[in-house]
């Protein structure tokens, strides 16, 4: 009870202070803005009123003193309990107030002044410097305004503005008079005039005798500097005479723009000068310009220069754009928003540099085009790349640096021990101070943390993904939110440690770059719904587009993948969803066109922050619209109405989110609203100016755009564009192709499926047709995976009509690398090409090539000889469909061509590929595209150039097989098949065997838990190894002599022809 | 057309030839019924989007329309011949015959490739359609319907423009229309429900309750889904239904031998038809391979996914037990394996009489859109009962009168009343 009574008091107390504070503020500001008073008047005034703002009136006293004059409080004396605020006009110092107290007084623990009062006392000091700056240019002003009033017709000599100026700046600013004097006179003299040579004598130089000597070697004569006062009308009255008004006040005007610069250009061009220190300038020098800006002057190049390589990048391409479209200004925003430790020499950091660059050009491009003028940045802090570095020391977490030249298994065994020793560990007291301040700043809306190394901003190399982006719900009291921010940013710093990205950066040669990591918290674009939150929209788009699905979409027309809720659903192809397809230059042409489609092609799925439980979900679409969809506003945009008849576009008021069957369509956004025209526009003005294609992220939370990523296109390893060879023979060359295009490279196909035209179109039985296709779904299950391509007439997958092309379902087609269609010209046309359409969307999630031929084009080279007369291994493979030799074709590469393989090269650039024989790559390759099995750990387009994950395999395949009891568990014979057996294994690949098993169903259940236990052993040797975890590592398929007779399932397998089995050797 | 390649159209006749000559039509009868009695070919100039312009070829075929105007759909293909459409349209003229609606059949299209086409072009193209053919299609004409790539959409375009050109509504020029925009209800039941409408008189005439009996269904889509549905309400037990797992990308069988709760069942399937694998376990479901419904000891086959699914290697699988196979989707038995079936006495409900609950609602449709006068879905339903179960006995009659196979005796019975309907107008 007492405690909490003293406590109220006690904000009694502040409270009444607060108080008094503020009306003396206000009786100090109404005396100052006093307009009858003079200056003397005024500061005689505020003495009187002063002391009343402070704790101690009655002994309190104050003093102006200003000019060489004193105003005080009767009863003023020096004081050793006294606080001291100066008075800066302009900057410089005229002045000061002074308070203080005559006797003793009480010391809380602020001191014997609180820090509220010290504010005050600056606070007026202040508010004086700008009323005495206003009585001064007050009537400038008032003769300024007077003589533009009687410029154009009285015929009068104007007082030109010009000279309102010099005279406001010899009032005001002796060292900036005579800086301008002395720019004036150079002016003049470079101009050739005569007069100002003279002039330029009374600075103390003269020019004429300096060069009539030449270079001396002695130090030159120093002459007194006359007065300034009448140089300056003698120089002024020359400019005058010589030179036009508009003249003399556009050079005026940019040297004073420049003169103000120059504690800027001295901080900066300071090699010592931290963060803070420049922090500081420009904030001055933003006040002191204002919205001028003198960025197309050479100075301000060469600031912008300066500034863009201390805070963005040092790269020379990103400043030479960045000189281009960036103004001292625009470094105002995030120097304000900037988090940096004390002497720090940072950057903001690879993905925080390449947003603000894309932000500027589009501010700047918005000029002209009003479409941009809509499109925002999220509200976002920055903490530069070296904080991690005091993070480090501060924690003596140092020892974490020669973590990535650590055996492979020893950083991943570790990274999980990093994470939560990064989680645990204190921040400087720094930091904590500034996070705590952008947290005022955000509020309690969602954030997201993420990482902005320097390593981000390599051009080409496509670091996305390896550091990590943590959404933070941030709810709850600013204690706990503040520790889930820390959190997440040490999780986000342990990153750096992960053994992905270490992994990724030694295959690139960047291990020994100096990484580091900055961090960009963003606020998250969206909408509060039920106990979520969320954007209406967001997705990627990139400048070219390497997946159409149409001949009229060009690859200029680009391509975005638009998804409802947080993007991360966009950016990742997640396996089991679809984003929606758009090509911005052709929003018309969609890749679904019949009801079913479009509805099995939407998303299902989106990503949300659940703001009640602190987390980030995935949740299904049709749940939330049922609940809340009547809360989500504009959500008529992006939704349709499915029946199996017909998909409508719905108005807001039709919508029944109890009844209807919604999908996810984007048809309202795309055909009613200027999104897809703004996003061209964003794209093509980017690209230009970037001079690169580039990939953007963005959302929207349905009213505002807002861009939240922009980097240059990433060339993965597999969609660069491909050197052509040129000096093949034509013996070597498969086929040549030389429209829609896309950029790539197919390597190390082992096998391919070729369904002759001539014969598929010769086959005159409707069963015998849909048999094709049916050989086709089994050599896709027994091919080595991805690596075989498939080749056939028309349109593969055609439904209806199957004349079109072999009918197959997408099951049947997925472990293909490639899919190619041939269009063969047929008496006076030549067919259209499906272009993958009844799939295109699995295609593109999994990574499988297209690629139309048109053999019947000019220049096109089509070895029909090689495609139709190489030995075809379909017959002994398949026995079954040995009758559609003639039809299908299989071409063992290696087997028939000297150990060569195929290799396809593909360049959209030159449009123009080709498919030839080749030595294989040496690089026992996979493409690893499920991404459902390998969440996070290789890129799809991944390449290793040694053997290592095949060779451990087959080895412990040994030696299974040689601990098996045979007799015991009923095992006639072992054997591995697949990608261990072929060599092809990758990091995560499963080990295939084959069991010829006799026995009886208990042997059948104690062989299968016998195995089950390498297998679980051997996953956990293979997540330590590679990163890929996986319930077991063995694939174990069990065939019986029944199965060996028919040769049915896998049993195939042993004695096939193409990748037979492997017999291993057991024990006996 | 290249020779010795399938020939859709040859196929059609061949088949036609065949029952012609079981019922002994004369040679004139023939002739007429061998080939449509018109067809149009022409062309379609459409403006481009981008300014070019493009001519498409658009055909309409009308068989015959003896026995009331013609009825078909319309295909968008990119690839289309003009045998296919002839041989689609005669297949509408048994189709509507076997059922014994008052309907002819047609069958249309257009060279195009949708995809290719934004929804501005396309509506011009259908439009565009339209105008060429506005004289010689109608309510009491032709009627056409969606196909291969059209939808509701493609009809409203259509039947817009054909009201503007004869200045007024006539909404039962076209059918396939969105409910509220003269589309009819119950058209998601129809195929499905027809279906079984036609096994519980089969079961009848085979005097077997439907409570006795059991069924295995292959797919799980609408068809499969409704059939299985009404088959439950009736009494009979469903076993087993296979079903596509887009997660694995192969089908599975799901049995429960006491009978599967079709209800849950459809509460864990999604709206593709795959059903939920852990959460089928958890309803007592065994999961079985693709293949295992074929070989369940039950009475009833019912495959409703695909075509070809019953063929030689799996057609001995089939349980000495099974009485009755009820074709729900196209084809779904190949030539060879209905031999071997023909021989053994199964009873089969042959496709076009087992799956044209679609076509009678489509005639419902248009019967509404005339009178400008729609039904309730109970309605709708109740009428389709009555339309198959008639249709069914009818061939079930002529099965048994002339010691034919159902599919025969399907053939026969409309290519018969046909040929009456040419014959009673003296047109030969």
């Amino acid at each position: 009870m007492n405690d909490r009574e003293s406590s109220n008091e006690y904000l009694l107390d502040n409270l009444k202070e607060r108080a008094k504070e503020l009306n003396c503020l206000y009786q100090v500001d109404e005396i100052l803005n006093n307009q009858r008073l003079s200056l003397p008047e005024i500061f005689r005034e505020l003495i009187r009123i002063i002391p009343s703002g402070w704790q101690f009136p009655e002994v309190c006293k104050a003093r102006i003193v200003y000019d060489n004059n004193s105003y005080h409080t009767p009863g003023f004396r020096s004081s050793q309990y006294s606080t001291v605020a100066n008075i800066k006009p302009n900057g410089k110092v005229v002045g000061q107030v002074e308070v203080v107290y005559i006797s003793e007084v009480i010391k809380s623990e602020e001191g014997y002044f609180l820090e509220k009062e010290l504010k005050l006392i600056r606070t007026i000091a202040d508010r004086i410097g700008h009323t005495i700056l206003q009585r001064y240019i007050e009537p400038v002003l008032r003769e300024w305004n007077l003589s533009k009033g009687q410029q154009p017709y009285e015929g009068r000599a104007p007082i030109s503005e010009w000279k309102v100026i010099v005279d406001l700046v010899s009032r005001t600013d002796r060292s900036m008079l005579l800086h301008i004097c002395r720019k004036m006179i150079n002016y003049l003299c470079l101009s050739g005039i005569k007069e100002a040579e003279e002039v330029l004598w009374d600075f103390g130089t003269d020019s004429r005798d300096f060069f009539e000597q030449g270079e001396l070697n002695y130090p030159s004569e120093k002459f007194p500097l006359g007065n300034l006062v009448s140089i300056c009308e003698k120089t002024f009255r020359i400019a005058s005479n010589h030179l036009s008004d508009a003249e003399i006040w556009i050079r005026l005007k940019n040297w004073i723009q420049e003169e103000k610069a120059y504690p800027l250009i001295k901080a900066v061009e300071r090699l010592d000068a931290s963060v803070k220190e420049i922090v500081k300038v420009i904030t001055r020098y933003s006040y002191s310009i204002g919205d001028s800006n003198i960025s197309y002057s050479p100075m301000g190049h060469w600031l912008v220069v300066a500034l863009t390589r201390r805070f963005l990048s040092e790269k020379l391409e990103f400043i030479n754009i960045a000189r281009q479209h960036i103004e001292i200004s625009d470094f105002y925003d995030v120097v304000s928003h900037l988090i940096f430790p004390e002497g720090s020499h940072g950057k903001i950091g690879g993905k925080g540099a390449g947003l603000f660059m894309a932000q500027q050009i589009l501010a700047k491009a918005s000029e002209d085009m009003p479409i941009l003028q809509s499109v925002k940045v999220p509200k976002t802090w920055y903490i530069t790349t070296d904080e991690i570095k005091e993070f480090l020391h501060y924690n003596n977490l140092e020892e974490l640096n020669i973590q990535k030249y650590k055996e492979f298994f020893e950083i991943r065994i570790d990274y999980p021990n990093i994470i939560q020793l990064m989680k645990n560990c204190e921040f400087p007291e720094g930091i904590v101070k500034s996070l705590s301040m952008a947290l005022d700043d955000f509020g309690d809306c969602p954030l997201i943390v993420r990482s902005s190394s320097l390593l981000e901003d390599q051009m080409g190399a496509a670091f996305s993904g390896k550091y990590k982006s943590l959404f933070l719900a941030n709810q709850g009291s600013k204690q706990q939110r503040l520790e889930a921010l820390m959190d997440a940013i040490g999780e986000v710093y342990a990153s750096l440690y992960s053994p992905d990205s270490i992994q990724y950066r030694s295959e690139r040669a960047l291990l020994d770059f100096q990484e580091e990591m900055g961090i960009m918290i963003q606020e998250v674009v969206g909408n509060r719904v039920g106990p979520y939150f969320l954007p209406l929209y967001a997705g990627v788009a990139f400048s070219n587009n390497e997946f159409r699905w149409s001949p009229r979409i060009k690859r200029e027309d680009g391509l975005i993948r638009l998804v409802m809720g947080l993007g991360t659903r966009a950016v990742d192809r997640v396996g089991d969803d679809f984003p929606v397809l758009v090509s911005p230059g052709q929003p018309g042409l969609r890749v679904n066109t019949i009801p079913e489609e479009i509805k099995r092609y939407s998303p299902k799925k989106l990503d949300v922050i659940n703001l009640e439980r602190n987390s980030f979900e995935t949740i299904e679409i049709s749940a939330l619209l049922k609940e809340y969809g009547h809360m989500i506003s504009n959500v008529q945009q992006i939704i349709s109405i499915y029946t199996p008849e017909y998909v409508k576009k719905p108005l807001a008021f039709d919508i029944d989110f109890e009844q209807d069957d919604l999908v996810v369509t984007f048809d309202g956004l795309i055909k009613d609203t200027s999104f897809i025209k703004q996003i061209d526009i964003i794209q093509s003005i980017l690209k230009e100016k970037l001079g690169t294609p580039v990939d953007i992220e963005f959302a929207s939370d349905g009213d505002n755009f807002y861009l939240l990523q922009c980097r240059p296109q990433s060339f993965s390893s597999d969609t660069a564009p491909a050197a052509i060879p040129k000096d093949l023979s034509p013996r070597e060359i498969i086929f040549s192709a030389r429209r829609y295009i896309s950029n790539g490279t197919i390597q190390d196909i082992s096998h391919i499926v070729y369904v002759d035209p001539e014969g598929y179109n010769g086959l005159h039985k409707l069963d015998d047709l849909a048999k094709v296709g049916k050989a086709v779904g089994m050599l896709n299950y027994l091919l080595p995976r991805k690596r075989f391509v498939l080749m056939g007439p028309g349109r593969w997958g055609s439904r209806g009509d199957i004349k079109l092309g072999v009918q197959v379902s997408y099951s049947d087609i997925n472990n293909t690398a490639a899919l190619i269609e041939i269009a063969r010209k047929k008496s006076n046309y030549v067919p259209e090409l499906s272009f993958g359409t009844h799939f295109f969307q699995d295609l593109v999630e999994s990574n499988i090539r297209y690629l139309p031929l048109y053999p019947d084009d000019k220049d096109i080279i089509f070895n029909e000889i090689f495609l139709r007369r190489t030995d075809s291994i379909l017959e002994q493979i398949l026995p079954e469909f040995g009758y559609l030799e003639d039809v299908i074709r299989v071409i063992d590469i290696p087997a028939t061509c000297y150990g060569n393989v195929l290799k396809i090269s593909m360049n959209a650039d030159l449009e123009e590929a080709l498919a030839y024989l080749a030595a294989p790559s040496g690089e026992t390759t996979l493409k690893y595209n499920e991404i459902s099995k390998t969440p996070k750990a290789f890129q799809p387009s991944e390449s290793y150039t040694d053997d290592r994950f095949w060779r451990w395999r087959y080895y412990m395949a040994e030696r299974i097989a040689e601990r098996l009891d045979m007799e015991h568990f009923g095992v006639k014979g072992f054997y591995v098949i697949g990608s261990t057996n072929n060599g092809t294994a990758g990091p995560g690949s499963d080990i295939d065997v084959l069991i010829h098993f006799h026995g009886k169903q208990q042997q059948h259940e104690e062989l299968l838990h016998w195995l089950k236990g390498w297998s679980l052993c051997l996953a956990e040797m293979n997540y330590l190894k590679t990163g890929y975890s996986s319930e077991g590592l063995l694939d174990v398929h069990i065939v019986t002599d029944e199965d060996i007779a028919k040769k049915t399932s896998f049993a195939v397998k042993i004695g096939a022809l193409t990748d037979p089995a492997h017999p291993l050797k057991l024990k006996m | 057309m290249t020779h010795g390649s399938y020939n859709p159209y040859e196929n059609a006749q061949s088949q036609f030839d065949r029952v012609a000559e079981i019922i002994g039509l004369d040679e004139a009868t023939r002739v007429l019924l061998r080939q449509p009695m018109k067809e149009y070919h022409f062309t379609i100039p459409v403006h481009m989007d981008d300014g070019s312009t493009k001519v498409f070829n658009g055909y309409r075929m009308q068989h015959n329309d003896a026995r009331g105007p013609a009825k078909g759909g319309i295909r968008f293909h990119p690839q289309e011949t003009v045998d296919t459409i002839r041989a689609l349209s005669m297949w509408m003229t048994w189709k509507c015959a076997v059922v014994d609606i008052p309907l002819g059949g047609g069958k249309g299209g257009i060279i195009c490739d949708p995809r290719n086409l934004t929804e501005n072009e396309q509506e011009r193209l259908c439009r565009g359609w339209v105008r060429q053919l506005a004289k010689n299609v109608g309510p009491f004409i032709d009627v056409p319907a969606p196909d291969v790539m059209t939808n509701g959409k493609h009809m409203l375009w259509m039947l817009d423009e054909f009201e503007l050109i004869h200045g007024g509504r006539f909404p039962g020029f076209i059918t396939g229309k969105p409910v509220g925009m003269g589309g009819s209800l119950g058209r998601t039941e129809a195929t499905g429900y027809g279906l079984i409408y036609t096994v519980r008189e089969a079961l009848k005439s085979f005097a077997m309750r439907i409570e006795n009996t059991s069924a295995s269904i292959q797919g799980f889509g609408n068809v499969a889904q409704y059939a299985a549905k009404l088959y439950q309400e009736l009494g009979g037990t469903v076993v087993a239904v296979s079903s596509w797992d887009n997660t694995d990308k192969k089908a599975y069988t799901f049995r429960k031998k006491s009978g599967l709760d079709i209800p849950a069942l459809f509460s864990i399937t999604d709206p593709f038809g795959s059903i939920d694998k852990n959460k089928a376990g958890d309803l007592g479901c065994e999961i079985l391979p693709e293949d295992a419904w074929i070989e369940e000891e039950v009475d009833i086959l019912i495959p409703a996914a695909l075509e070809n699914q019953i063929t030689l290697e799996n057609v001995g699988k089939i349980s000495k037990q099974v009485l009755l196979i009820a074709e729900g989707a196209n084809g779904p038995i190949n030539t060879d394996a209905d031999e071997i079936i023909r021989k053994s006495g199964m009873f089969v409900i042959p496709d076009f009489l087992a799956n044209a609950g679609g076509v009678t609602c489509s005639y419902f449709e248009q019967v509404q859109s005339n009178a400008n006068y729609y039904w309730e879905k109970d309605e709708v339903l109740q009428k389709l009962d009555a339309q198959m179960t008639s249709a069914f006995k009818a061939v079930k009659e002529t099965a048994k009168k002339h010691d034919l196979y159902m599919r025969d005796a399907a053939y026969v019975i409309s290519i018969n009343r046909v040929a009456q309907a040419v014959k009673m107008r003296g047109w030969v």
